[in-house]
């Protein structure tokens, strides 16, 4: 299946016949796909979640989106606007700030203060200004960070940090956000406020966001849409648009009664 | 620090000072002086200025021959961090170069030089730009390279990449080529000066000697003590102040947050 391509609206981001080829070294196979002929499409303002086995290929794929790897095949385009094909190989890391990336470790930078880190998209680029500090001030709010502006990241919990290097990328609002993983590392209790904290913040500014994870329940209680991945080399084998109506709470999802079907159905999909 | 300790920590120190007295009584005062000549004759040349004069010329030569050669050190590897076709050109050259015993060069350095200061600033500069250079290359080299991608992706160009992360990332390496250094920097100047000048601590070490009057090398070599250990607590102090965000050492395996 090759989903979104006939999407009414324009697609704000669109991946067509992605590939990506590993060359061979010793003790690997000769020249093997991660990924091939990977297509989806994400209209602007939606949340797409992404699951699939391991190694397929899901980090691979942000990774070419968000620039900072280089596809071997195909093309990923925003808003019509080729960004990289197999051919084009000089990498514009997050393309001018157009797209986001939240990685599976914070990323946080050791010597830097919470709030400093927070404000460091304003600092490499453009300068921190009142605004600048406002908008920082109040996504720290959001998420409970308020207090712990002058903490170093060592002083704080696994989940503070992570909550802090979401905000880092929510703060200067690009128009395409990724997710790898980002609540990975955490226990299931500090999982679910993460999860509920993101729906919060996302239903504030209607981000456009790709969401990807291994675990099952959380693409279905995060995502407007769950495209699922096969194993390597990946490409999307199924689409499944979730009809959960919003503001939704993670815990509340897992009691509907449409939700063991859903899952079942991914399950089986994923393999 | 309990009082138990610091008074068996003097009385430590006055029994070797005994020894040391005991032992020029029984030797003469011609071969190891003795501390209470070397006491007098500390007061003496601080008071006629000596001390102040030939530390002076020590730490003078130390100090110029330290910056001109760290400064470069620590700048040359942030240039070669993008360039690693010509890093790579140079690399067995600069090995070469560390390797190389500076203190061997000291005769040549002379000769170049003369016996003023400028031969054990150039001794100095070529000792601490070899240190530093590859204390700052290895933490430009460990930076973690997720950091610098996140970075790039925030919209970081180059320039702001190298102040914002590299510099603070291997800023810890930085310092720890300059605790090395600094203090050698100090010694190196020293030894020079013992080989041919015609002042400084080292010379003053070196011409009392000759003259037999260890009393003169004794003070000689207490000031230079002295400067050293100085120089170390400063280097200590600052680090512990530029580190205040790092976790304090972790005994067991990886820090856990104080919110942990």
């Amino acid at each position: 299946m090759t989903p979104a391509t006939s999407e009414p609206q324009t697609p704000l981001l669109a991946v067509r016949g992605l590939g990506k080829q590993f060359e061979a070294r010793d003790g690997r196979k000769s020249e093997s796909w991660v990924l091939r002929d990977l297509s989806m499409a994400v209209v602007d303002g939606e949340f797409v979640t992404l699951v699939g086995p391991s190694g397929a290929g899901k980090s691979t794929l942000l990774n070419m989106i968000a620039q900072v790897d280089t596809p071997s095949a195909g093309e990923i385009m925003l808003r019509g606007q080729t960004l990289a094909t197999g051919e084009h190989n000089k990498l514009n890391p997050g393309w001018n700030r157009q797209i986001g990336y939240v990685t599976q470790d914070d990323n946080l930078l050791p010597w830097r203060t919470l709030i400093d880190n927070v404000l460091f998209p304003f600092e490499v680029y453009g300068g921190v200004d009142a605004a600048a500090r406002e908008k920082a001030e109040a996504l720290m709010n959001a998420v409970g960070l308020t207090g712990f502006e002058h903490y170093h990241p060592h002083e704080l919990s696994g989940g503070m940090r992570k909550r802090a290097a979401l905000i880092r990328t929510l703060v200067y609002d690009p128009p395409v956000i990724l997710m790898d993983e980002p609540f990975g590392a955490v226990d299931a209790q500090t999982r679910l406020q993460l999860q509920n904290d993101l729906l919060s913040l996302w239903r504030l500014g209607r981000k456009t966001i790709v969401f990807v994870t291994h675990d099952i329940g959380e693409a279905i209680a995060l995502g407007d849409r769950v495209l699922v991945l096969s194993r390597a080399p990946a490409k999307i084998i199924g689409e499944h648009p979730i009809k959960i109506p919003r503001p939704r709470k993670i815990e509340d999802v897992f009691s509907l009664p449409e939700f063991p079907t859903l899952y079942a159905t991914i399950r089986a999909q994923v393999g | 620090m309990s009082i138990q300790r610091i008074v068996d920590r003097i009385l430590v120190g006055v029994i070797l000072l005994a020894l040391w007295q005991l032992t020029s009584l029984w030797i003469g005062f011609y071969w190891v002086s003795s501390p209470l000549q070397v006491a007098q004759r500390m007061v003496a040349w601080l008071s006629d200025g000596t001390l102040f004069t030939e530390s002076g010329y020590t730490i003078g030569s130390a100090l110029i021959g330290f910056t001109l050669g760290a400064v470069p050190g620590a700048v040359i590897p942030f240039l070669l961090r993008r360039r690693p076709v010509l890093a790579a050109i140079l690399d067995p050259y600069l090995v070469a170069g560390y390797a190389t015993p500076k203190l061997a060069l000291t005769p040549l350095l002379i000769v170049w030089f003369g016996i003023g200061i400028w031969s054990k600033v150039a001794l100095v500069a070529s000792i601490s730009f070899f240190l530093i250079f590859f204390n700052t290359q290895a933490g430009v080299r460990g930076i973690s390279p997720q950091l610098i991608r996140m970075a790039e992706i925030l919209g970081a160009r180059e320039t702001k990449v190298a102040r914002l992360v590299v510099w603070p990332a291997a800023l810890p390496y930085i310092l720890a080529g300059v605790r090395v250094s600094l203090p050698f920097s100090i010694s190196g100047t020293a030894i020079a000066e013992m080989l041919s000048a015609n002042h400084g601590l080292g010379y003053l070490i070196q011409a009392s000697a000759v003259s037999f009057d260890p009393t003169g090398s004794f003070t000689a070599i207490i000031t230079l003590t002295a400067i050293l250990t100085i120089v170390n607590i400063l280097v200590n102090r600052s680090e512990r102040r530029i580190f205040n965000w790092r976790p304090a050492a972790a005994a067991f395996g990886r820090p856990k947050g104080a919110l942990g």
